[in-house]
């Protein structure tokens, strides 16, 4: 019943390394209706295990939607087997997307940790269509947090978007060695100019979160949580916020950064 | 072909709807048109005031099915009527609105702010919620079941139904015990009581501790108990409990129900009502059955005739 949901042939499924993928999906009804923070929720079985679908942010559309994903368990496991031409049913675009930046805002800070990194792709594509139809775009800056070199991905297309990229990763195997937050004191965050997105693991998001409120700065972040329906029917993927209880689905996944309350 | 079945004094164009609390925006998100197909709609349980809902997790998946803790969260009756009903009554399809109150007096303040409502048709009484730190249910308790029934009965300008708990010790006497105060209708079934745990942090998984199973898992279960019910009572059963396709909803109506809902079935795939739909229409036609009367508690029970 929902005008979301079809049937679309897989492009492409790559292999990045040993546990992340790049999912090609030839979806022209999403093409050119999504915005960047929206995901989409796919059926990755026609049986019942898993029994949900799953949620995975759009990486980039611009001929074929793009999910770039990490096998963490059976749903991205079955995922990982699909092939070139095999059908896929697929929901989508859902969620509220990432708002553009003020026209006060000199420097965009990304702060992505793992695969928390896909939202980005698209929107730093979204930022430079704009400065081509005018807008000035400001100076955008990739702050990327990752296990290992392995789990560090798509540095070239983010530089080739004008993004200056900075890693830190758990080892030290690419940038410095570290969490992202070690990365925070190469910025300059004037409050006035500065407009912060951020992805990845709760822990990661909550300390930006405190670093943000000390500094004044403001932001949105893209949340994670088990979903059902993913079209906020269920009630059941709900996070605290300063508002109350919001679902990620249908009232996010993008939210203030700083109405979020992170346990 | 004759789809129609009647609950109370109101007559549904088809046997199909979904279950409380499995379909919403539906506005923002669905091909309206198909939507208008269905016989009805029943939107969340609405209380009298608003509620929170529990804290997160609410739900996790498990084998063939889900469990859910999402504690009622809704806008309260006046928000309700405020903000969500003037887009479900555009919709244009029959609505059946879910109520529960926490005592007798809300159930009946409730009932006056929804009965005289456009396009609302009938009222489940939501007796049997899992997810809400009771000891027992209203639905546990035939006496309760009894009183609240004919106390809703008795100002109910639409007819009322009682929605049941499966985890009952005879399902007839609590069905029973509906149909005598005056239920038009009964629903079955709810959630079955329900957890998981998650053994690394040896913690439940569900914010609330424990939920309630529903989807395909427990379908064989919603049936024996639709089944049985069906047997005791003259009043009409819409059945719920992990209805995924036509053959699924046909054997409800085999067994005994004259409408069925799909739950669970809509998170997966929002599509499966009117594919429920359609399906049993082909089956209708298929079969060779003109009204669905036909089908509606046609189970055959008779032993098989034996090739001598
Ligand atoms: C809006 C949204 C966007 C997402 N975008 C992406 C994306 O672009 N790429 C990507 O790889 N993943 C993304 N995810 C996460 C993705 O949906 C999960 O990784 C996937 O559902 C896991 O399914 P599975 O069956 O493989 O693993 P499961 O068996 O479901 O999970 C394996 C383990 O990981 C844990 N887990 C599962 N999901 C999450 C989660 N969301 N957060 C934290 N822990 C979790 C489980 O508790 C379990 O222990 C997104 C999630 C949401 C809600
Ligand atoms: C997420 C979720 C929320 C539900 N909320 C309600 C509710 O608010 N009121 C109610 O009467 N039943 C509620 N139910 C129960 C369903 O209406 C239905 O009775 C039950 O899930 C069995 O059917 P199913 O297996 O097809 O889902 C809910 C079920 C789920 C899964
Ligand atoms: S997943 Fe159902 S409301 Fe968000």
């Amino acid at each position: 019943m929902p005008q979301l949901q079809n049937i679309y042939r897989v492009v492409a499924n790559k292999k990045l390394s040993p546990r992340f993928y790049q999912l090609c999906i030839d979806a022209p009804s999403i093409i050119g209706k999504v915005q960047p923070g929206q995901f989409i929720h796919i059926r990755v079985n026609d049986g019942l295990e898993p029994f949900f679908r799953r949620p995975f942010s759009v990486y980039r559309a611009q001929k074929y939607v793009e999910i770039l994903y990490e096998v963490i368990g059976p749903g991205t496991q079955i995922l990982s087997l699909k092939k070139k031409g095999d059908p896929l049913d697929v929901l989508g675009p859902i969620g509220k997307s990432f708002d553009m930046p003020s026209p006060e805002t000199r420097q965009v800070v990304m702060v992505a940790g793992g695969i928390g990194v896909a939202p980005f792709l698209i929107l730093t594509d979204f930022l430079r269509k704009r400065q081509s139809l005018g807008f000035d775009v400001p100076k955008l800056i990739l702050l990327y947090g990752g296990r290992t070199k392995g789990h560090v991905f798509s540095m070239k297309e983010f530089i080739n978007n004008g993004c200056a990229v900075h890693v830190a990763t758990d080892d030290g195997s690419v940038g410095v060695r570290g969490r992202v937050d070690k990365l925070f004191s190469r910025i300059d965050f004037n409050p006035r100019t500065t407009w912060i997105y951020t992805c990845g693991p709760k822990p990661m998001m909550a300390v930006l979160q405190r670093f943000a409120r000390r500094h004044r700065l403001q932001g949105q972040a893209c949340c994670e949580e088990t979903m059902a329906c993913a079209l906020g029917a269920c009630l059941g993927c709900s996070i605290r916020t300063t508002q109350g209880f919001r679902t990620v689905c249908y009232d996010g996944p993008v939210f203030d950064l700083n109405e979020i309350i992170f346990e | 072909m004759n789809l129609s079945v009647k609950i109370g004094n109101v007559r549904f164009k088809n046997p199909v709807t979904v279950a409380s609390g499995t379909f919403g925006h539906a506005e923002q998100y669905y091909d309206l048109e198909e939507v208008g197909r269905l016989g009805a709609l029943v939107p969340k349980t609405v209380t009298l005031k608003a509620r929170l809902g529990n804290p997160p997790a609410r739900i996790v998946e498990t084998p063939a099915g889900m469990l859910n803790a999402i504690g009622i969260e809704n806008p309260g009756a006046d928000g309700f009527i405020h903000h969500k009903l003037p887009s479900l009554q555009r919709i244009g399809v029959p609505l059946i609105i879910s109520i529960l109150g926490h005592s007798d007096e809300e159930f009946v303040t409730l009932v006056s702010k929804f009965h005289e409502q456009r396009q609302i048709v009938a009222l489940e009484l939501n007796l049997s919620c899992p997810n809400l730190g009771k000891k027992v249910l209203v639905a546990q308790d035939p006496q309760a079941t009894h009183r609240l029934v004919k106390r809703v009965k008795k100002i109910s300008r639409v007819p009322v139904i009682a929605k049941l708990a499966p985890q009952v010790t005879d399902i007839t006497v609590i069905a029973r015990a509906a149909q005598d105060a005056g239920a038009d209708a009964l629903s079955l079934i709810n959630t079955f009581p329900a957890m998981a745990i998650d053994t690394l942090r040896r913690r439940p998984i569900l914010g609330n501790l424990s939920g309630g199973l529903s989807g395909p898992a427990i379908r064989p279960m919603a049936l024996c108990l639709v089944y049985t019910a069906a047997q005791e009572v003259k009043i009409p059963i819409i059945a719920m409990g992990g209805i995924v396709t036509a053959d699924d909803a046909l054997q409800f109506i085999l067994a005994g129900a004259t409408m069925v809902a799909v739950g669970t079935t809509n998170f997966i795939n929002p599509r499966a009502p009117i594919e429920v739909l359609e399906g049993i229409k082909k089956y209708m036609r298929g079969n060779k059955v003109k009204d669905i009367q036909q089908l509606i508690g046609g189970l055959r029970t008779e032993a098989a005739e034996t090739k001598g």
